[in-house]
């Protein structure tokens, strides 16, 4: 046993007594069953060396485990048992249970607590904000606590020596203390932490002046605030004017810091900003310090500031493309949008003035509302100069001038290749003239889009060369630069037009081919221009592949293995603007296929669908030319003979004979009849016609005619009576025809004709009265019948009148009453039927043998 | 009498109430039901006693869990005795004092497990609800006897009181009477 004395109040006093001689007492033998184990829940730090003591009773196989750990153990007495722990680690909060068993019975057991060991304080600092208190902090390092009642969180006590004053924390971690109104100058303070095991304490000592932390500004105002200029004015809460402060100001755009001040105040600051940006988002940081000796700045406190806007303080960057187009240009502006720095606020509107420099007038103005970057105007061909204005809340930006003159977009250069490279495309040019503002180089940069994105550099009046360079740039896309000097008017002249890849491709397409002026032994390949998009490159030449069943190629030709592992005979064209070629010293009736594809520096095009061709046969030629001129000699004899078909007729086999041409004449003649003359149709004048009865039932057949008649037209006669027209019969001999076959006086007498034969009656032969002597006979008897010579009932055979309607060129033909209202009818030949084929002609059965006869001309009934 | 019950399960309440002499007076008429609700209390308790023993004899850590017959056997000296086969006043008179030991000890074991391992939160809750229904119990018992049976006074006594105890004893303690309790209410259960 010993003791101690320890005071935070004096701990130059603290020590221990030296221990007690050591006692011996004698422990009891414990009663049966009851076994005794101590310490009891011992409190321990860790790392110590912990000794337990067991009375068994009776027992003596004792063994103690330490969270199931067999703790070391020496047997003192026979009962008495000692286990040792060394360097026990810290557990857990709640203690470790130790436990002792005879032969695996648990016999009784304690809780071990052991503590962490407690830590000095680190950092143990005070310092004031407002010279009323004093706020003292430490890291107090880990807690000590266990559960239980083992051990409470360690405690922390305050002592100053020179006031002699203690207080008890009631943090583990700060502790305030109050500032007497005298307001002690220097202190000297001691912290002590305290636990169960131990006590750790730590000093500090300082001048109350130099522990200021002064808290953060506040009531922060900006005043004034102008484009370029802002005051700003600040508080400094609590500290009164016991000390003078450094306050640092520091201004910040969203990049970095534009401005840092260091300002001196007692309690309220001001500060004037100027030089700023106008219509700029400004971040104001301040934060304060006592100036005489600076222990810790105060939090920083941060402001926004927002300049106010100003009229935009650089010209637009402006270009034009130009379209001339029926006397206009359509003039198309672009401009880049002024940066932040140079836009000065937002910009709302373009405007565009047109001044037509001829008439010295201003034609238009446009405002263009922003956030545009062009516009369109259409102008007439004159010279105008065209101004363009950005504006903002508060003003307009100085003018950019460009000047359209009347030969604007007519100009024309030869286009000249460049090579590129992926880092741009280096372009030169030669100046046209002396006096110059400048040059401008335009391109398109997304060429695929058939909206160009109009792109421009400006370069220097002195300076002939200039990369373009730009992350749009792509491989195989083909880029045209266009070089315009800007005079001294501000007028642009194209000075040279520039075409050219950042990196050539193979063609990705394959131009269109047509085989033309194909014969046996050639033809002849034609194609033209194609996209420049499936260029992709600058195109070099082509090649001609040709397949056939020749297995060996001509000279003038290579061999080429294809993909599908078949060979064609490749021609090499190294005239890119060679477009014909001529495929020749091929086989008669052959098949070639073909295909042709272009190349670039970096390959040629991919192979695509060969085309079929197949040569004309060698004799085709030799037949064209002997059976077409044969053919067409054909022709014109056809035409000719159709076109004098008529005159042959009428030469050759008239339908109609001419009476005073015909040899019946001669025949006439020769009975030297005075009656018989050559009826002439103008002597005559139609009979007329009167139906007389009608025969229901009857039908007339018009067979052969050209226009069927209708029951409207034609009623269906019975018996028609020619009847002489005495009062209009001319004085001159008229003969008329009368039909037997329709007269009455015919049927009366019971022997006509007209009495249908039945049909069992012998078939007829049809006697065609071709031949000469029937003919002659015919007509003999027929022109002996007509003037009534023949008695009724011995008519064997019946007048068949046949009516045809006067011809124009016929003056002669005879005149016969019709049954259309003709006044003459011409006379046609006279034939001869036998009785038997009477009937047939009436009936319908006998239509067929009356058409043989009515066919071979123009017939009515 | 149930409130002077309630007043005295404090930690280191042990020793037998004093013999009151007080009139057998509800507040209120028992309700009818109020066997039913007693079989439903001790169901409840008989259903969440083992889960209780297990989150006990876990948080006490090694050799608990390990020696359960050894430290959590139902050896508890002076815990009330109960005739399952006596008549239902005498059973009714025998889980009064039962449910009055069990409430006074788990009182006292909810107090030493916050202080000892007060991050065992589920253990926690778990002796708080079984002391809950233990009271509505101990309330419908007393009703039954005084309006049935007009029983006015029982005698009750509690466990022996540990607050001197060391913490292993404490641990122990608890640990069998836990085991008990699970093995008491069982058997009450299916007596009613």
């Amino acid at each position: 046993m010993k003791s101690t004395v320890d005071d935070a109040r004096f701990p130059e006093l603290s020590f221990s007594s030296n221990w007690s001689p050591w006692e011996e007492v004698h422990a009891h033998t414990p009663e049966q069953n009851t076994d005794l184990i101590f310490p009891r829940d011992k409190l321990v730090e860790e790392g110590s060396n912990v000794t337990f003591c067991y009375n068994s009773g009776i027992n003596q196989n004792i063994s103690c485990y330490l969270d199931r750990e067999l703790i070391h153990g020496e047997q003192l007495y026979l009962n008495i048992f000692t286990f040792k722990l060394n360097n026990v680690p810290f557990i857990r909060e709640g203690g470790t249970n130790i436990y002792c068993a005879v032969n695996y019975t648990i016999k009784d057991g304690t809780v071990l607590f052991v503590s962490k060991v407690l830590e000095e304080p680190k950092d143990f600092s005070c310092e004031t904000q407002d010279f009323k208190t004093l706020s003292c902090s430490w890291d107090p390092g880990v807690d000590t606590g266990l559960f239980f009642d083992g051990q409470p969180s360690q405690h922390y006590t305050l002592f100053e020596s020179f006031s002699g004053k203690k207080k008890f924390c009631e943090h583990n971690n700060q502790c305030n203390w109050e500032i007497s109104r005298d307001l002690q100058e220097t202190y000297n303070f001691t912290l002590t932490a305290e636990n169960y095991l131990r006590k750790r304490s730590v000093n500090t000592i300082f001048n109350l002046t130099h522990r200021v932390h002064p808290k953060a500004p506040d009531s922060i105002h900006f005043n004034n605030v102008g484009a370029t200029n802002a005051t700003m004015t600040w508080k400094m809460p609590a500290l009164g004017n016991y000390s003078t402060l450094l306050c640092q100001i520091e201004l910040h755009d969203k990049e970095n810091m534009r401005q840092e001040h260091n300002v001196s105040i007692k309690v309220n600051g001001e500060f004037l900003f100027s030089e700023l940006m106008p219509d700029t988002a400004y971040m104001v940081c301040i934060r304060c310090a006592n100036a005489k000796h600076v222990w810790k700045w105060s939090k920083w406190v941060t402001r926004t500031l927002i300049t106010a806007e100003a009229a935009p303080s650089k010209a637009l960057d402006v270009w034009r493309k130009v379209k001339p187009e029926k006397g206009l240009h359509h003039v198309t502006l672009f401009w880049k949008p002024l940066s932040k720095f140079h836009a000065n606020g937002k910009i709302l509107f373009y405007n565009i003035v047109a001044k037509d420099l001829d008439k010295k007038s201003e034609l238009k103005l446009q405002s263009i509302p922003a956030p545009a970057n062009g516009t369109e105007l259409t102008l007439d061909q004159g010279s105008y100069q065209i101004q363009v204005t950005a504006n903002n809340s508060v003003g307009a930006s100085p003018a950019s001038e460009i000047v359209i003159s009347g030969d604007s977009g007519n100009e024309e250069v030869e286009e000249q290749k460049i090579n590129g490279t992926k880092d741009g495309f280096l372009i030169s040019w030669k100046p046209l003239s002396e006096d110059r503002a400048g040059y401008v180089v335009d391109w398109c940069e997304h060429q695929r889009n058939l909206h160009c994105e109009l792109q421009w550099k400006n370069v220097g009046p002195n300076t002939t060369s200039t990369v373009i360079s730009s992350d749009a740039f792509r491989p195989g896309i083909r880029y045209n630069f266009r070089i315009y000097e800007l005079s001294t008017e501000k007028i642009a002249y194209l000075v040279e037009n520039k075409i050219g890849y950042t990196q050539e491709l193979a063609p990705s397409d394959s131009p269109q081919v047509k085989a033309i002026n194909v014969t046996s032994h050639s033809f002849t390949l034609s194609w033209k221009d194609y996209d420049t998009e499936a260029q992709r490159g600058f195109i070099q030449g082509y090649r001609v592949c040709l397949k056939s069943k020749a297995t060996q190629c001509h000279l003038d030709s290579v061999a080429e293995l294809l993909p599908d592992n078949s060979t064609c005979c490749e021609h090499a064209i190294n005239n890119p603007k060679q477009k014909i070629f001529l495929v020749e010293n091929l086989q008669p009736e052959s098949f070639y296929e073909f295909f042709v594809s272009s190349f670039t520096s970096a390959g040629k095009s991919p192979i695509g669908t060969f085309t079929k061709v197949t040569t004309q046969d060698e004799h085709s030629h030799m037949l064209m030319h002997i059976i077409l001129p044969m053919v067409l000699c054909v022709l014109l004899i056809a035409v000719m003979c159709y076109w004098k078909s008529q005159w042959v007729k009428e030469k050759c086999y008239p339908d109609i004979p001419d009476p005073y041409k015909s040899s019946i004449l001669s025949l006439i003649k020769s009975k030297e009849s005075p009656h018989l003359r050559i009826m002439n149709v103008k002597d005559c004048t139609p009979d007329t016609i009167e139906v007389v009865n009608k025969s229901e039932g009857t039908k007339t057949q018009f067979i052969g005619i050209e226009k069927p008649l209708t029951e409207s037209e034609f009623p269906k006669p019975a018996n028609l009576y020619l009847l002489p027209a005495q009062d209009f019969c001319v004085p001159g001999p008229c003969i008329s025809f009368v039909n037997h076959t329709y007269s009455e006086s015919a049927c009366d007498s019971g022997s006509c004709a007209h009495t249908p034969v039945p049909d069992t009656a012998p078939p007829c032969h049809l006697e065609l009265l071709a031949s000469p002597d029937n003919l002659l006979n015919t007509l003999e008897k027929t022109h002996t019948d007509s003037l009534g010579e023949i008695p009724a009932g011995k008519i064997s055979l019946n007048y068949v009148s046949q009516l045809a309607s006067p011809m124009s060129g016929d003056k002669d033909s005879l005149l016969i009453h019709s049954p259309v209202p003709v006044l003459c009818s011409e006379y046609k030949m006279q034939m001869a039927v036998p009785s038997c084929l009477d009937s047939p002609v009436l009936s319908e059965n006998g239509s067929l043998s009356s058409m043989t006869l009515l066919g071979q001309d123009k017939h009515y009934h | 009498m149930p409130l002077l019950l309630v007043l005295h399960w404090k930690y280191g309440a042990g020793s037998p109430l004093p013999s009151v002499n007080a009139t057998c007076a509800t507040r209120h008429q028992c309700h009818s039901s109020v066997m039913s609700q007693i079989r439903n209390q001790l169901a409840q308790l008989n259903s969440s006693a083992n889960a209780l023993f297990i989150l006990y004899y876990t948080a006490q850590g090694d050799p608990f869990p390990s020696n359960l017959d050894k430290l959590c056997a139902p050896n508890v000296t002076d815990f009330p005795a109960f005739h399952a086969n006596g008549t239902e006043k005498a059973k009714l008179v025998e889980l009064y004092r039962i449910i009055a030991y069990l409430g006074a000890s788990l009182g006292n074991i909810t107090q030493d497990q916050k202080l000892l391992n007060p991050n065992a939160l589920s253990l926690h809750s778990k002796l708080s609800a079984t002391a809950d229904v233990m009271r509505g119990v101990l309330s419908n018992v007393h009703c039954r006897l005084c309006n049935k049976y007009h029983v006015a006074h029982v005698d009750v006594a509690y466990g022996p009181d540990t607050s001197g105890k060391d913490v292993f004893q404490k641990k122990k303690l608890g640990c069998q009477l836990l085991g008990k309790y699970k093995q008491v209410i069982g058997v009450v259960t299916q007596s009613f």
